[in-house]
């Protein structure tokens, strides 16, 4: 990944940042892309070649023809679980960061706090869903609720750590200005906690797709989980490939849309470890 | 650096009452703790005075209790035992005044903030107001004003630490090993801008180092502990004339301070070696 060069003087003159050529760095990049071509052809030539049923595997190009065919059953599909995920991860992410200041506070309350929430972390959430679809039908909401439950913990314990894991030297020295508890907090704790705030959200972009499409299997309304339900039902093997995909996809961008988020929000982090 | 401005960054109090009470007064200090190998005395029975506008150091082994005490000063640690007053009242009354600056071996500088920004971090804090460039100047950082601290060395960083420390006016700067982690050549530098500040502001300051030679050609007077109990064997007035530079660190009365100091330093090793 390039880093941001500053426009600043660079301090350091002669120190590359980056030690490899631009002519290896391109073929470096390109690795992968060969690999990932190496491996569709393969598959493409494995199943034509030795007549593999389409139903066992279908080939890369039948799964390339079910997504373009039917663009709009999956982009329907994706929007539907991609809602839930994210609208889960938002309210977990909020939900969360405000109890982790909570428990972050005071030790009484992080041991008075700390068990029902490990409780929701251990709960197999699969097993509640029966109740949430009593309590909140069949919409989205219950939806959101089990990617939320999914992703609550990863953010909470990280926050926690995140809003303890001050530099003493910065909080003596705010101490000994008689800094107030807020100063502290909003100059200092909140600033030290967002690299571990980002590391939980890297962790719980996946999980949250995770329990939208979960949840989607088990009520069978809409979404990627019905997608794959119905085209397992109908023996669509090229369809399960294509939501396998649009899934990874979805994945991949939101991943990448934190990463964006974090290095612009922490760019002083890499920067400063560095040295 | 503008070394030929000779006009003070800090006003000097000019409250001549004030100046009477002293920028420290600790008397009988101690400082007990439990640990695994069972309790530790950090400090026993310290008195320490520091002057309105005096700069005394205290040299010691690792381990003596001079941060101990420095801590104890700053209000950061609850003594177990005797009294410390901070210009004539508790610590927490000198840090609800704001008169306390500090600057410790780690810089702690906030490393998401510019360099000016950290140097505003204390007038955010207590609602003073400075002219944040004209100290970036003073103290030699003014060109790296937007750089963050993670692109400069241990030494320009703890350049931010002092005119952090100094931005909101305090009227004592306690200073913990700050060019502990420097290389010689930014310790000298440093050593000599930190004279040239303090000669022009004359604030207190007490300043903790293991370097004899740093003490000597920095204080008025050079404090010198022992370990285990940590505590003060010696207090040397140190007379050489001021403005100082590094010329004096040849002369033969520096060589007999630094001499004194030493010696005091070993005594009281060879006291402590005896206890155990």
């Amino acid at each position: 990944m390039t880093r941001e060069v500053s426009d600043l003087p660079d301090l350091h003159p002669g120190v590359s940042r980056d030690a490899a050529t631009p002519r290896d760095s391109l073929i470096v990049s390109l690795l992968p892309v060969l690999v990932f071509a190496a491996i569709l052809g393969g598959w493409e030539a494995w199943v034509r070649l030795a007549q593999v049923k389409r139903y066992l595997l279908p080939p890369p190009s039948a799964v390339v023809i079910a997504l373009v065919e039917e663009p709009m059953r999956y982009i329907d599909a994706a929007v539907t679980s991609l809602s839930a995920a994210i609208g889960g991860l938002l309210f977990a992410t909020v939900g969360a960061f405000a109890l982790g200041v909570v428990m972050a506070h005071s030790r009484a309350l992080e041991r008075a706090l700390y068990p029902p929430a490990l409780l929701l972390k251990v709960m197999p959430i699969v097993a509640v869903y029966p109740l949430f679809l009593i309590w909140f039908g069949f919409g989205i909401w219950p939806r959101v609720l089990i990617a939320a439950l999914i992703t609550f913990f990863p953010v909470l314990v990280n926050t926690v750590i995140g809003l303890r894991s001050i530099d003493p030297a910065a909080h003596d020295f705010l101490r000994a200005l008689h800094a107030s508890r807020s100063q502290i907090f909003w100059r200092l704790r909140l600033p030290s906690s967002l690299p571990y705030l980002f590391a939980a959200l890297r962790i719980c972009v996946p999980l949250s797709l995770v329990g939208a499409v979960v949840a989607e299997f088990l009520s069978g309304a809409s979404g990627m989980g019905q997608l794959i339900l119905v085209a397992n039902g109908d023996f669509d093997t090229p369809a399960l490939f294509g939501a396998v995909i649009v899934l990874a996809g979805l994945g991949v961008s939101l991943t990448v849309g934190v990463s964006y988020v974090e290095r612009r929000v922490l760019d002083w982090h890499d920067s400063y470890r560095g040295t | 650096m503008a070394l030929t401005d000779t006009s003070p960054l800090i006003a000097p109090d000019a409250d001549a009452g004030e100046a009477a009470v002293p920028a420290i007064d600790v008397r009988a200090l101690s400082h007990r703790y439990a640990s695994t190998a069972g309790e530790v005395v950090a400090l026993e029975g310290a008195d320490l005075r520091v002057e309105a506008g005096e700069f005394v150091s205290i040299v010691g082994p690792s381990g003596c209790g001079k941060t101990t005490l420095l801590r104890a000063v700053a209000g950061l640690l609850a003594a177990t035992g005797g009294e410390v007053r901070v210009l004539g009242g508790a610590p927490e009354q000198a840090q609800r005044e704001h008169a306390i600056g500090l600057v410790t071996q780690d810089p702690g500088l906030l490393p998401w903030r510019s360099v000016e920004a950290n140097v505003r971090l204390p007038l955010e804090v207590t609602g003073a107001t400075a002219d944040v460039p004209a100290l970036l100047e003073r103290v030699g950082i003014a060109r790296f004003a937007r750089y963050r601290p993670g692109q400069l060395s241990g030494g320009m960083r703890q350049r931010v630490a002092l005119a952090r420390a100094l931005a909101h006016r305090p009227r004592l700067l306690l200073m913990d090993e700050p060019f502990g982690a420097l290389d010689e050549l930014s310790r000298e530098d440093l050593r000599l801008e930190l004279l040239a500040l303090w000669e022009r502001e004359r604030i207190a300051v007490l300043f903790v180092t293991h370097a004899i030679h740093e003490a000597v050609l920095l204080s008025d007077r050079v404090v010198v502990m022992s370990g285990s109990p940590g505590r003060i064997v010696a207090d040397i007035a140190i007379d050489l004339p001021r403005p100082r530079t590094d010329a004096l660190t040849s002369t033969p009365r520096f060589v007999a301070l630094a001499a004194e100091v030493r010696g005091a330093l070993r005594s009281g090793a060879g006291s402590a070696g005896a206890r155990s």
